[in-house]
């Protein structure tokens, strides 16, 4: 019985462990936002909302933002509209050959290291004589996103009964007023909880973004470039608003998950099947 | 056929979904393979093929060097979170029921936030006046802060290894979640001891879950390059920094698609490898 207690401590410290990594190096962050730093160090008597000040004066940044919000509602709104098709393709098919090896496809870009999906649109946008910039973030972006957005619809389709779609049927509807009136509304929930985590994944992109993006830099993209050339405080402040940010998206993800399902449980078990 | 099938016109619908696909997933990496095959001759791309990039990329050792470093790096990080995760998935399954929701939503909170930022925030914690050097200096385990912590190999590693640990509890607490609680309680009815429940039916019905994760973990460390180069310095070199640096400084694209090839390879080969061993008959 002591072996066991003695393991049960050690699984107990490895999770500590693990959850401290995972949330101790964010938090810091955001403590020393409100600081000013001295030679490397970190001055605690300077409390101070300053390099927020300073951050919001930055028009760089500002428009770096607006580009990041464009690019991720135009992706997340394009991969929808392929996601749904595809969804119902597949749900309304089961058998065919076709709509499996379209959701290989689909995985691909997900699957594959970002790297590649990145640098394979950049050869092809050069090749085909696309200049790079927001339409090509968009592209690149929507792509990327596209296997959640249709795995989560396509397992609310699949638990949704098909003889609601037939009964639609033999009471007259057509086939778009079956879509409208059958199929969408239960699409409703998921579509939006599929499109927040999209846009929270497309808001952080980076690697595929790097090599899609002209003159027009994302936010990640400044902030990866502000990272390199050095350290300026303004940094600190902005990671925490970007922070705030991504706590808002999960929070509305979360309310989504909970109104969806009943249970935040079953988050991570639609998403990874 | 039933009414449903008859909504979605096959021909059609292969059609539109294909012609998309192929527009802009296809043909793309269609091109980046075909890319792999050309040259740079004086700062333009010649376009006839040829497999001078491949023995390039064979005969010279700092390409090979670097691509075995890399390949070693992934691995390790893998195994690595393979045990830190396992241990968090496990303790997590055995907690209530209210207790394991929120753990869950805890570890995912992370994959939502900006990679950027947490690759930086890991130069926080192992910098000179980072964290680790002002605890450790502060408990007096260490006199004087350690610079050996960030840019190198290692700092990379330890960055990959906590960005990446969602992606390997997640599944693993999965896996474990789905094991009926009637085939615990059978094991342990027909006499089955603790750890022979956990050796013999726990673990064997939970791993597939452990080798998805390492798959997740090993291919995306593998083609990282954003955490060696905001942490890894000039030491911390890797096969994605290889790969982007062709298509920027080096200019050198149809050498980075070759490069890439190399990468997609390992990739496919990893995922169908997890797709064969990480999906056990009866699950699939």
């Amino acid at each position: 019985m002591r072996r066991l207690r003695l393991l049960d401590f050690s699984l107990a410290s490895v999770t500590a462990f693990v959850y401290l990594s995972l949330y101790l190096p964010i938090l810091l962050v955001f403590v020393l936002s409100f600081f000013s730093m001295r030679r490397g160090r970190v001055n605690w008597e300077t409390f101070s909302l300053g390099w927020y000040a300073k951050l919001f004066k930055n028009e760089a940044l500002g428009d770096a933002l607006l580009n990041s919000l464009l690019v991720g509602i135009a992706a997340v709104l394009v991969a929808m509209v392929f996601a749904t098709l595809a969804a119902i393709n597949a749900n309304s098919r089961p058998s065919s050959r076709s709509a499996q090896f379209l959701e290989y496809v689909i995985f691909l870009p997900f699957l594959l290291p970002p790297i590649i999906t990145g640098l394979s649109l950049l050869i092809y946008f050069r090749e085909a004589g696309i200049p790079r910039g927001l339409p090509t973030i968009i592209v690149g972006h929507a792509v990327f996103v596209l296997a959640i957005i249709y795995r989560i619809l396509l397992t609310r389709l699949n638990a949704l009964s098909r003889s609601l779609v037939d009964a639609a049927h033999d009471l007259g509807a057509s086939n778009l007023q079956t879509f409208r009136y059958i199929i969408l509304p239960n699409l409703r929930m998921p579509l939006l909880t599929s499109g927040i985590l999209a846009f929270a994944l497309s808001f952080d992109e980076t690697m595929i973004t790097l090599f899609l993006t002209g003159t027009d830099a994302t936010l990640p993209v400044r902030l990866y470039a502000m990272i390199r050339v050095g350290f300026t405080p303004e940094i600190n402040a902005l990671i925490a608003l970007i922070l705030g940010f991504s706590i808002i998206l999960t929070v509305a993800l979360a309310y989504a998950w909970g109104r969806n399902s009943g249970s935040g449980g079953n988050l991570i078990a639609k998403t990874s099947k | 056929m039933t009414a449903y099938a008859r909504m979605v016109r096959p021909g059609l619908a292969d059609c539109l979904l294909w012609g998309a696909a192929a527009l802009f997933i296809l043909i793309p990496l269609a091109s980046f393979l075909i890319f792999g095959f050309f040259s740079v001759v004086s700062n333009s791309i010649d376009y006839r093929p040829t497999l001078a990039n491949f023995d390039e990329l064979l005969s010279n050792s700092s390409y090979r060097t670097t691509f075995f470093r890399t390949m070693r790096m992934a691995f390790l990080v893998s195994a690595t979170n393979l045990v830190l995760g396992y241990a968090t998935a496990y303790f997590i399954w055995q907690r209530p029921p209210a207790w394991r929701n929120l753990m869950v939503i805890a570890l995912a909170i992370p994959l939502l936030m900006s990679y950027i930022i947490k690759i930086y925030a890991m130069r926080g914690v192992l910098g000179t006046n980072g964290l680790l050097n002002s605890a450790t200096m502060a408990l007096g385990i260490i006199d004087e802060p350690v610079s050996a912590l960030l840019f190198n190999l290692t700092a990379v590693r330890i960055t990959l290894s906590v960005v990446l640990l969602p992606f390997m509890v997640l599944p693993i607490y999965v896996a474990l979640e789905r094991i009926p609680a009637s085939v615990l309680h059978a094991a342990s009815d027909l006499g089955a001891s603790e750890i022979q429940i956990f050796a013999r039916v726990v673990l064997p019905l939970s791993l597939p879950g452990g080798i998805v994760g390492a798959m997740f973990t090993f291919v995306l460390a593998s083609g990282d390059f954003l955490a060696p180069e905001l942490v890894g310095g000039i030491e911390g070199f890797t096969y994605g920094r290889l790969i982007f640096s062709q298509f920027g400084l080096a200019f050198n694209w149809p050498l980075g698609a070759a490069l890439s090839i190399v990468l997609m390879i390992v990739a496919l080969g990893v995922i169908y490898a997890a797709r064969r061993f990480g999906n056990p008959r009866w699950q699939r």
